[in-house]
């Protein structure tokens, strides 16, 4: 269930910023657009009491340590304790637009050069988190946001991991963390040493796939978790259906190589697949 | 990493590898420390270099037991029971074996730095962590220096009896941050490895390493880096010697003590069978015409085989002609545009190989080496390769 706060409340506990509107929370915090006194806008995280927070640390490092235009930005984390009284938030920057899941919602197909190019861009961002050996493990069309320009940002790492740190109490063998309908087949089935950055060109492949076509490859209307389970470790209709064989040979081999089962089969790193994806699109004739 | 046939060292073979360099055969060389003390291996890496060669060392930590005179000149060594044999190391130790191996790479100015790491054995995550931390030394080394830094897949018989254990070690050493892979494949003892699925297995293995987009230098690979190429590896080990054409532990195990045998016959390697004929035994069976078509290329190391009547020939220069022919075909089949089309070229020659070897089976003469156990084999799944994996060919022509 989502942590959330009355807007009047939380402005009361943060005076010295104008609060705007209520963001879309998570388990973990409530979100709100606020600006400062010098009129700059940003988004204000407040912790839930008693949340995990060896969790939340881990998000604060993972996003301490990289600036790109296609990560959000952390501008200050707060975890302060006086007799009565708790702050604990983070200010991030603020960024305008809307979640890539309002832009995929339509269930239209996007145009092939739009595509091409959100997806490199994600790509980079994606490819400085892997630089930094982080793993999000919940990318989503709801973590990312597109700004007003159709640039794309990661967004919401709580869920990340450094795979240089111990992490040995968070997610014990076999747990699963994410989101189904974007999990990977070592999230199904695999244990924590299964999880790579890997894990994200998957969730890639799916959200290029989804937008792509206007369809989900794995997920379909009153599919159980088995079901959907079986259809991302074993099957392979998305390979065969009319949208995605109307895409051009390059793109769906981009998207099929992302959507590989097996890691190693699997591109090695997203900075590879942006290159890919700047290479001018072909649009001849669709080899089936 | 030069693309080309890579000497790979380890049966004494120092001078003969200058010998082919210096003919222009081969672009890399790959040291061995169990042949050459350390001081030497930085001077014969300097030899090579001066050649154009580009100079690697393998430090071989996947050979638990062996040890010997040269070895315990390089310092890293004393690292190797730990690693090898307990598959365990501290971090200072790591730290000291970065030190070492940044020292041994700077002395011989190593084009690039080979991780050192144990054998993949199936279901050991152990290994796979402790390969993961040698790497990331090594890396540390490959950043420093400012060269690349490979990570060593080596797949013992464990892995490499089944796909699925492939893939799960595959899956694993990938996501090592590597600039390229330096691979190997251990196959049950045979001369050659003639096993269709075997083979097919380890030309599936190579060419996902290959579609990763890194470079692959597919290790002891010997007569079968003809299908090297069209597995889209970038360098294939060649050697004089069976120890250095297939990868397998028992290679290490110490030599018998010589006996009063007589040695054998000189081999001839063919590029038209892409084996051995014995030398004269067998080849002087053989009409004028299928000697012809056997006795072929010519090259500067096998001047008595064509001479009229043809002359003793030794060992050791028969060696050379074999390395002289692989390294030359191996050139010929990198500068293929595609892993596609250097596989459809690899089984064009197979397939001729094999008519070949149906003419002297018709001339009722049987091969001593048994030469033709594998090319079929080896064709078949160079074929098999292409058809399953044909949208991995695909991918890596974007």
């Amino acid at each position: 269930m989502a942590f959330t706060l009355p807007m009047a409340d939380a402005a009361k506990q943060f005076p010295k910023y104008t609060f705007l509107r209520a963001l879309t929370p998570s388990a973990q915090k409530a979100a709100f657009h606020v600006r400062d006194a010098a009129g700059k806008d940003l988004c204000l995280k407040i912790v839930a009491p008693h949340n995990e927070t060896e969790r939340l640390f881990r998000e604060i490092r993972a996003m301490q340590v990289i600036a790109h235009p296609n990560v959000v930005r952390l501008i200050e984390y707060t975890f302060s304790t006086t007799p009565g009284q708790q702050q604990h938030y983070l200010i991030e920057e603020f960024i305008d637009g809307k979640d890539l899941s309002d832009h995929l919602a339509a269930g239209k197909p996007w145009d092939l050069p739009r595509a091409h190019t959100f997806f490199a861009e994600l790509c980079d961002g994606l490819a400085a988190l892997n630089q930094h050996e982080i793993v999000h493990r919940d990318l989503k069309p709801h973590n990312i946001r597109v700004r007003p320009n159709g640039q794309p940002v990661i967004i919401d790492f709580g869920l990340a991991r450094h795979l240089t740190l111990p992490d040995l109490t968070l997610t014990v063998q076999g747990a699963r963390l994410g989101t189904p309908a974007y999990y990977s087949p070592e999230q199904f089935d695999g244990v924590k040493y299964d999880i790579d950055h890997r894990t994200d060109l998957f969730a890639l492949g799916i959200i290029m796939y989804e937008a792509l076509t206007g369809t989900m490859p794995f997920l379909a209307s009153n599919i159980t978790i088995g079901q959907l389970r079986d259809a991302v470790c074993q099957g392979t209709k998305h390979l065969k259906t009319p949208q995605f064989l109307a895409l051009p040979e390059r793109t769906r081999l981009i998207v099929a190589k992302l959507l590989e089962k097996d890691r190693a089969r699997r591109p090695t790193d997203a900075g590879q697949v942006a290159v890919l994806l700047r290479k001018p699109p072909t649009t001849g004739a669709v080899k089936p | 990493m030069k693309r080309g046939a890579w000497h790979q060292c380890g049966d004494k073979s120092q001078r003969l590898v200058e010998e082919q360099l210096e003919a222009g055969h081969g672009v890399g060389v790959v040291l061995s420390p169990r042949d050459l003390k350390a001081d030497a291996l930085a001077a014969f890496a300097a030899t090579y270099r001066g050649l154009g060669a580009d100079v690697i060392v393998d430090t071989q930590f996947y050979v638990p037991d062996f040890s010997n005179k040269n070895l315990q000149t390089y310092t890293i060594s004393k690292f190797r029971q730990s690693v090898s044999a307990l598959h365990q190391i501290s971090d200072p130790e790591l730290s000291e074996l970065s030190a070492e191996l940044e020292a041994g790479t700077r002395a011989m100015h190593g084009s690039a730095v080979v991780a050192p790491a144990v054998l993949y054995e199936a279901g050991r995550h152990e290994i796979v962590q402790l390969n993961a931390r040698l790497f990331g030394a090594a890396k540390s080394v490959g950043d420093a220096l400012g060269v690349p830094t490979y990570a060593t897949i080596g797949l013992a018989k464990s892995v490499t009896g089944a796909t699925k254990t492939v893939t799960d070690a595959l899956n694993a050493a990938t996501a090592l941050p590597a600039d390229g892979w330096y691979y190997a494949f251990e196959f049950e003892d045979e001369r050659i490895p003639s096993a269709r699925d075997a083979v097919y297995r380890c030309c599936e293995a190579g060419l996902t390493l290959a579609a990763t987009a890194k470079p692959v230098l597919h290790a002891y690979g010997g007569p079968m880096g003809l299908l090297s190429f069209g597995f889209g590896a970038s360098g294939v080990g060649i050697g004089h010697s069976q120890n250095l054409w297939k990868f397998t532990r028992d290679r290490w195990e110490p030599p018998a003590p010589p006996g009063k045998r007589k040695p054998p016959p000189p081999r001839f390697f063919s590029q038209s069978l892409w084996g051995t004929i014995v030398y004269p035994d067998e080849s002087v069976q053989l009409s004028a015409t299928l000697r012809a078509a056997v006795l072929a290329p010519s090259t500067p190391f096998c001047g008595p085989v064509h001479a009229t009547p043809p002359r003793s020939w030794s060992s050791w220069d028969a060696k050379k002609h074999m390395l002289c022919v692989q390294a030359q075909t191996f050139a010929r089949l990198e500068k293929s545009k595609t892993a596609r089309a250097a596989a459809t070229a690899a089984g064009k020659q197979l397939k001729d190989a094999v008519a070949l070897h149906a003419r002297i089976k018709d001339a009722r003469l049987k091969l001593k080496d048994n030469t033709n156990a594998y090319q079929e084999n080896w064709r078949l799944a160079l074929s098999d390769l292409l058809k399953h994996r044909s949208a991995d060919f695909d991918y890596m022509e974007l």
